[in-house]
């Protein structure tokens, strides 16, 4: 799976990138990580309070984290945001409760001024549980019409079962080389 | 004085975006198209065709035809994904409607789609090209040709023209985004757009 990676994300040359991966907890973002096997995961926690973990491929940084919660370290996420070329939002499409909270967080992150040049890849993730939403249903839930001035695409995943995965990221690297947003 | 406003009107609408928004059932090639659209008109070299997957999503396309910024939004045209078309006609400026020209057993769903949007009040008075694309396949059809099959009614009040193109080649391409900017230059539904905007205040868009 490493070969992949390197054909998917080559284009970057020796640039440092960075891509976020984002979701509430409980969404898969780390299993995710886990299985694109790009590397070794790091997870530290900093000082001020929230996890961040840190895969590094070639000179792609991916690093992820939980949105929600606490409103008093959100300031210190601001670190993370510079030369951010995409986002990865990862949903836990069967925890429909949750799905407008999701959504929130979401569109709160996109108005951040140093992600307004970031493509976003969503992550309908955990279809393999019953009563998942497929890739429409989440479209409606997240409001993503409401993205007008960058890509998007939403793809249907399983962490566990590692589908879909691959076609996100495929997309993603395609998008990347033809200009981004 | 006059003409230093006009002059400043004519700066600020060169100014402003103009979004036109590509439709058409699954597989027209509406992405292939907007790829070509992007090589033609930028130094970005267009994605190839063997690499563009079925979009779900939206695609954006940025460019400057005639001095004029055009921002092409291309969506999923997969039937669960059209719900999601008309939440993007209140802004757009113009439509262009893409049908594959070599595959007739789908003009019919093509036709409804696009019969469906048209009724859209959102897009009232919205400037309409037909591409018949695929034109490097021998068993496209031609605009002309396209145009019966399609028989649209009801599309007197509207500014409109059927073109032949081939996304993958790029015949009429140019001719398309010309026509476009022409067309949407002179709609009214340009104007009141621009005042919508100019009356949001500067920044918004």
């Amino acid at each position: 799976m490493g070969l992949v990676f390197t054909r998917l994300f080559s284009f970057f040359g020796n640039k440092e990138a960075r891509i976020l991966v984002l979701g509430l907890d409980n969404a898969g973002k780390t299993t995710i990580l886990y299985r694109l096997q790009m590397g070794e995961v790091v997870s530290t926690i900093p000082t001020i309070g929230f996890n961040v973990e840190t895969v590094q491929y070639n000179n792609i940084k991916f690093q992820v984290w939980d949105l929600g919660g606490q409103t008093s370290i959100r300031p210190y996420w601001r670190c993370y945001f510079p030369n951010t070329q995409a986002i990865i939002y990862v949903v836990d499409s069967s925890d429909t409760d949750r799905l407008v909270i999701a959504r929130e967080e979401f569109h709160a992150i996109l108005e951040e001024e140093e992600l307004k040049g970031a493509v976003v890849l969503i992550f309908a993730n955990k279809q393999d549980l019953p009563g998942a939403l497929d890739d429409a249903a989440v479209t409606e839930a997240l409001e993503l019409h409401k993205i007008k001035n960058r890509q998007w695409s939403i793809f249907k995943t399983s962490a566990i079962k590692g589908e879909g995965l691959f076609e996100g990221l495929d997309w993603l690297s395609n998008t990347l080389k033809s200009g981004g947003g | 004085m006059f003409s230093l406003f006009y002059g400043l009107w004519q700066y600020m609408f060169s100014k402003l975006e103009l979004h036109v928004l590509i439709l058409g059932i699954d597989k027209a090639g509406k992405t292939t198209l907007l790829e070509k659209i992007k090589s033609v008109y930028t130094n970005i070299e267009g994605l190839p065709p063997d690499r563009i997957v079925p979009t779900v999503g939206l695609n954006i396309g940025r460019i400057e035809v005639a001095n004029r910024k055009l921002v092409f939004w291309d969506l999923g045209g997969q039937p669960g994904l059209r719900s999601i078309w008309e939440k993007y006609y209140e802004e757009a400026h113009a439509v262009v409607f893409v049908v594959d020209a070599s595959s007739p057993s789908r003009f019919e769903d093509a036709k409804s789609a696009l019969e469906k949007v048209l009724r859209h009040e959102d897009l009232k008075g919205a400037p309409l090209l037909i591409l018949a694309n695929k034109q490097d396949l021998p068993e496209a059809v031609s605009a002309d040709e396209l145009a019966q099959y399609l028989d649209l009614k009801k599309l007197d009040e509207r500014v409109y023209m059927f073109e032949s193109v081939s996304a993958y080649d790029g015949l009429g391409i140019r001719e398309s985004a010309e026509w476009l900017v022409e067309v949407m230059e002179r709609s009214k539904r340009t104007e009141m757009l621009r005042l919508r905007a100019g009356a949001m205040g500067p920044g918004s868009t």
